[in-house]
């Protein structure tokens, strides 16, 4: 735990100092400005919870992703990431700190997000099941860190983390059917789509900002923390693992 | 004449070396499975936003302009080569050589920007038959060149925002991601220029993409030549203001930098 909050306070740090970690920040209004516009555009008023919600993923994706990816890279190139691995603290727990920070802060790009869309369009967003958005936004961001640890640990053994990272981000925007549901998306690709966690919790989302009722609540919510968790527990596994061998082979700042 | 060839030699060496930068971040591996995926999944995601909305006409306008926005925003990646330089510890060397800085960055990023170009080329013919779209031949190929001219008009206000903050690397990464997000939010890529406001239309024909985008638009539309033509020589006359306003912007730039030190070696 002291290793876990360890992590959260470097990472504030870090946040603080370089205005990369911003980007979300900006990009989440400006998406919500561009959905906003083409639904408006077509007519089709009914989708402003779409438009509200993908731009809120793609912030928080971007979080996780970037951040664990960051982090890494970060620890490589200012040559500490061997004492890190030495410490007698968890590795896992530290960069699971700085994850779970980073995809904390994520929830401000809610706020920005319809705050935008409402002094633009003048779109008000009504959450009409409250209880199953703020269960499926605390489910997620856990979802959301676990899926980070994962990426993490594949970063480790990457020689460059952030082409990686770079690549990761509309495939998943598409599989986890951020803006344009799953149903959409050729039957084919609908399996593996059913195994990103964003296509659970981006349904779920949507179904709590629309009136009618809720299906199949606790499954669906139970589905985005077994895949998170999954995750979460494949990437601590997969980091154990990689870092024994790297260190046993001396290819850790190298690799 | 002998300016000439120098100013050529020195514009070689420098796309050559940011090829070799270029090649250096991604392998023929990486870049399939990596950057072309990602891609392909970006044009792929706005293009599905016409399923949703169960309109062919509006899947094509996405798609369209979704995989030209490809090629601007390889554009905008140059970017961060000219400011890699800091980086590098290289920009002093730079700048204490005889050659002109701007030639040497103007340069450097052509090849990210041919590579966008091409990539947004390749979303647009593997995409297209796939959603179900049916390009006109061979009019779609004039889309060739026109996709090249947005790209390099996108270059040109690339090169101009990188001479703006060659003296601030540490914000490169925040420019960048919100140039290409601004550019797809006013460049009519996702809605017609007529839907903005009077104002926000007039700035978004003064953007690279706009005009050259809407000539592409006419092109598979079948409109007239005179049209198509009309944006063609908006997009050209955009771009060379960008591109002359990087040119006699850029030395101030640097030589700011220079009086007050803050080009130092690494931010």
């Amino acid at each position: 735990m002291r290793a876990f909050l360890a992590g959260a306070q470097i990472q504030l740090r870090f946040l603080r100092a370089y205005p990369d970690a911003a980007i979300p920040f900006f990009t989440a209004p400006m998406f919500s400005v561009i959905f906003q516009m083409v639904f408006r555009h077509a007519g089709r008023e009914d989708l402003t919870p779409y438009a509200a919600i993908a731009p809120v993923f793609i912030a928080l994706w971007w979080l996780a992703l970037f951040n664990s990816g960051w982090t890494i890279t970060m620890e490589r190139w200012n040559g500490t990431i061997e004492m890190l691995v030495a410490a007698p603290s968890s590795f896992a727990a530290v960069v699971f700190g700085r994850i779970t920070t980073t995809t904390l802060l994520g929830v401000v790009s809610f706020f920005e997000t319809w705050l935008v869309a409402r002094a633009i369009f003048g779109t008000k967003i009504t959450i009409y099941h409250p209880w199953a958005f703020y269960a499926t936004v605390f489910v997620t961001l856990f979802a959301m860190a676990g899926t980070a640890v994962a990426m993490a640990s594949l970063f480790v053994l990457a020689r460059n983390a952030v082409t990686f990272s770079n690549s990761a981000s509309y495939p998943f925007y598409v599989l986890g059917g951020i803006l344009v549901p799953v149903s959409f998306l050729p039957h084919w690709i609908r399996p593996v789509s059913a195994v990103v966690f964003l296509s659970w919790s981006a349904d779920l989302m949507r179904a709590a900002l629309q009136a009618a009722p809720m299906h199949e609540f606790w499954f669906r919510l139970a589905m985005v923390a077994m895949l998170g968790a999954a995750g979460l527990l494949v990437g601590l596994y997969a980091m154990r693992v990689i870092l024994t061998r790297v260190r046993g082979t001396g290819e850790l700042g190298t690799t | 004449m002998s300016a000439l060839v120098s100013n050529a030699r020195v514009s070689w060496y420098a796309i050559v070396s940011g090829a070799n930068d270029y090649w250096a971040i991604f392998t023929l591996k990486s870049w399939v499975f990596g950057w072309c995926v990602r891609m392909l999944s970006q044009v792929s995601f706005f293009a599905l936003i016409g399923k949703l909305l169960e309109s062919d006409k509006q899947t094509q306008f996405f798609l369209v302009g979704n995989a030209v926005m490809i090629a601007a925003m390889g554009a905008t990646f140059a970017m961060n080569m000219t400011t890699s330089e800091r980086g590098n510890g290289t920009l002093s060397l730079l700048l204490a050589s005889p050659s002109r800085p701007v030639l040497v960055f103007a340069s450097r990023g052509v090849y990210v920007m041919a590579d966008g170009v091409f990539s947004a080329l390749l979303g647009l013919f593997i995409l297209g038959p796939a959603f179900g779209l049916h390009f006109p031949f061979p009019r779609i190929l004039l889309v060739i060149p026109l996709t090249a001219l947005v790209g390099m008009s996108a270059y040109c206000f690339s090169t101009f925002l990188a001479g703006v903050i060659i003296r601030k690397r540490e914000v490169t990464g925040l420019l960048v991601n919100a140039t290409i997000v601004i550019l797809m939010t006013l460049c009519g890529i996702n809605v017609p220029v007529s839907f903005y406001p009077g104002w926000l239309a007039w700035i978004s024909r003064c953007l690279p993409i706009t005009n050259g985008l809407e000539a592409i638009r006419d092109v598979i539309a079948g409109a007239p030549a005179s049209t198509i033509a009309a944006h063609v020589g908006a997009e050209l006359l955009v771009m060379s203001g960008w591109l002359a306003l990087a040119l006699v912007t850029f030395g101030a730039f640097v030589r700011a930098g220079q009086r007050d030190g803050s080009l130092e070696y690494a931010a």
